[in-house]
């Protein structure tokens, strides 16, 4: 297993209290595999994915438990310097605003030799080749004339694809991708999914994708996490999810697509809103905003169950998954 | 070096007016008519008269050529601002940075220090200490400003830097592996630096000017030295009869000031690629 996250728990320390954002989150993901972490705003994704980074800002935040096995091997016991090395060079990150995410006053060309530099100690003169190379390689047309522009020069999708090239820059195992086509138009966020599934297979790399976006999910996607209040609620092949959910929020938030069939009536949405993560509701976090919700969900927290009439191994934490699967 | 720049050495066979023209002796000198030469040398009996050939600019209370020491006190003066807005905008930003990316308990402590800093009023904090000082020099005044002025751009300077550190550029390189010391050289002070360049060129003027009110007041710098603000607090009682001694060096003053605010817009602009 490429990457193996245990039980972690991260809070922040805010003036107001405990913010408790993720709770006991368990996934992996193996090579070539794509694990995409689906949520709310504030469900835990991204400050999961920070965590296995090791780029959460601490303080406010702290892990107060758990593991995250890369390749074996815990990152939480690693010294700082020790993780540094890793980072970037055999995991990396996409963000989400690829405009923000460049430094505006350096050329790209000198952000794309950065990598190099930093963890080749390449000279300046190489990795400017290289960065030549790695913009032919997503696809920059005119590459060799563009390395010395700067980001705002660029469109959004092309400072997306530069965000893609840093990201693979040295050929990492793991990629961890949030929500990297928000930010775009409908026909570029395809070709910029479509890139990176393309240099994900070429290069047999560990995908992460946090995305709160149910239909880039369904093409790329291997497997699916559903995060809430900083849980994993329900973790599944993405066909199995898709044909039916084991949990209410998961069917919540695949009825809230609009449908073509649908065309003329009220488009459905969750009631309510997520809990408040300094005081997460006892029993189950969803219950409040749950149609199916019992007394026993308001008192019992559930455990992640294996959904067993499933052909493929599949988790959910509801009680009455049952119930919700033949819903 | 000030001494020396106030009665330097004859220099024969230069009598062209090139203010500020470096000499083959590898010596900066500014070259002027031999018998404007020495700013000190005065007559009397030309107290307080205006222009006349020779002197475009009139003798001032002593019976000195204004235009000599107009153009003589631009050494001293030009030497406070400039050194003072080096050491302020240095010990300032350097300290103020670092306070900003790190945090934490050495940010709550250099906070405090500007603190008590800020409340040293400058003028009463210039009386104290630098009536102390018997040196002729520029050095003591300007260690003064830099003493009493770096709180200000340290504040600035820790306040651009926790503005930067936030952006997802530094933490996408933090992401991709760069060290501390990348992030804060590579990432941070490019962007971070306008704001300092902005107000440490605005504060060069009002060092200038500071050095005036001190030397008013007697404590800033002392004659023999030469300088604008000597030569505006002396020109200030004959406003009324000589108007013509305080408008040439308050002139000069305004003139360089606004030039260096002109210059700190420029190398601003110039650090900006999206100006480009």
């Amino acid at each position: 297993m490429l990457l193996e996250v245990r039980d972690l728990h991260v809070e922040f320390h805010t003036r107001d209290g405990v913010a408790k954002a993720v709770n006991g989150v368990n996934y992996s993901v193996d090579a070539g595999e794509t694990l995409a972490v689906l949520g709310e705003s504030g469900s835990g994704k991204s400050v999961t994915a920070q965590a296995v980074m090791g780029i959460l800002d601490i303080p406010p935040g702290r892990i107060s438990g758990g593991e995250i096995l890369f390749q074996g091997q815990d990152l939480l016991t690693l010294k700082e310097d020790e993780r540094r090395k890793i980072r970037g060079a055999k995991m990396a990150m996409i963000f989400q605003d690829a405009l923000s995410s460049l430094n505006p006053v350096l050329s790209v060309g000198e952000q794309l030799g950065e990598m190099f530099v930093v963890h080749r100690g390449m000279s300046k003169k190489d990795s400017r080749a290289k960065a030549v190379e790695l913009m032919d390689r997503v696809r920059i047309p005119a590459a060799k004339e563009r390395v010395g522009q700067y980001p705002h020069q660029f469109s959004g999708g092309m400072r997306q694809r530069i965000m893609i090239a840093m990201a693979l820059a040295l050929e990492p195992e793991l990629i961890i991708a949030d929500e990297p086509t928000t930010a775009l138009d409908v026909t570029v966020q395809a070709q910029v999914m479509d890139l990176l599934a393309e240099l994900q297979r070429e290069l047999n790399m560990g995908l992460i994708l946090i995305t709160h976006d149910l239909g880039v999910v369904a093409d790329v996607a291997d497997k699916i996490a559903v995060m809430y209040a900083g849980k994993i609620v329900e973790q599944a092949p993405v066909h199995e999810i898709y044909k039916a959910p084991a949990h209410p929020y998961t069917r919540g938030l695949l009825d809230s697509i609009p449908r073509l069939d649908q065309k003329g009536q009220a488009l459905y949405a969750i009631k309510g809103l997520p809990p408040n993560l300094l005081a997460i509701p006892p029993g189950c976090s969803f219950n409040p905003r749950c149609p199916l919700a019992q007394d026993l969900c308001r008192t019992d927290e559930p455990p992640l169950y294996d959904v067993t009439e499933s052909p493929v191994p599949r988790t959910s934490a509801c009680h009455f998954w049952k119930e919700c699967l033949h819903g | 070096m000030v001494r020396r720049l106030a009665r330097p050495a004859p220099q024969p066979g230069l009598h062209r007016l090139r203010p500020g023209h470096p000499l083959p002796g590898g010596h900066r000198h500014l070259a002027v008519p031999d018998r404007l030469r020495r700013p000190l040398d005065c007559d009397l009996s030309k107290a307080q008269e205006g222009s006349q050939p020779g002197h475009p600019f009139g003798f001032n209370g002593q019976g000195c050529d204004v235009y000599t020491r107009t153009v003589y006190g631009a050494r001293a003066s030009i030497q406070v601002g400039v050194f003072a807005t080096l050491g302020v905008a240095l010990l300032g930003s350097v300290l103020g940075g670092l306070a900003g990316f790190f945090g934490g308990a050495w940010d709550g402590f250099l906070s405090r220090i500007t603190d008590i800093f800020f409340a040293i009023p400058v003028v009463l904090g210039g009386l104290v200490l630098l009536s102390v000082v018997t040196s002729a020099t520029v050095w003591p005044v300007i260690g003064f400003m830099v003493l009493l002025g770096w709180p200000q751009i340290a504040r600035i300077a820790r306040g651009s830097v926790i503005t930067a550190k936030q952006n997802d550029y530094v933490q996408a390189a933090r992401a991709l592996g760069a060290s501390n010391s990348r992030m804060l050289l590579r990432h941070i002070t490019p962007n971070a630096v306008a704001p300092v360049i902005v107000v440490a060129t605005i504060a060069l003027g009002t060092y200038i000017a500071l050095e005036a009110t001190l030397s008013y007041l007697g404590v800033g710098l002392k004659p023999p030295t030469v300088s604008w603000g000597i030569d505006i607090s002396s020109a200030s009682q004959y406003i009324r009869n000589a108007p013509h001694m305080l408008l040439w060096p308050a002139g000069a003053l305004a003139i360089t000031v606004l030039a260096f605010i002109m210059l700190g817009d420029a190398v601003r602009d110039a650090l900006d690629p999206k100006l480009r």
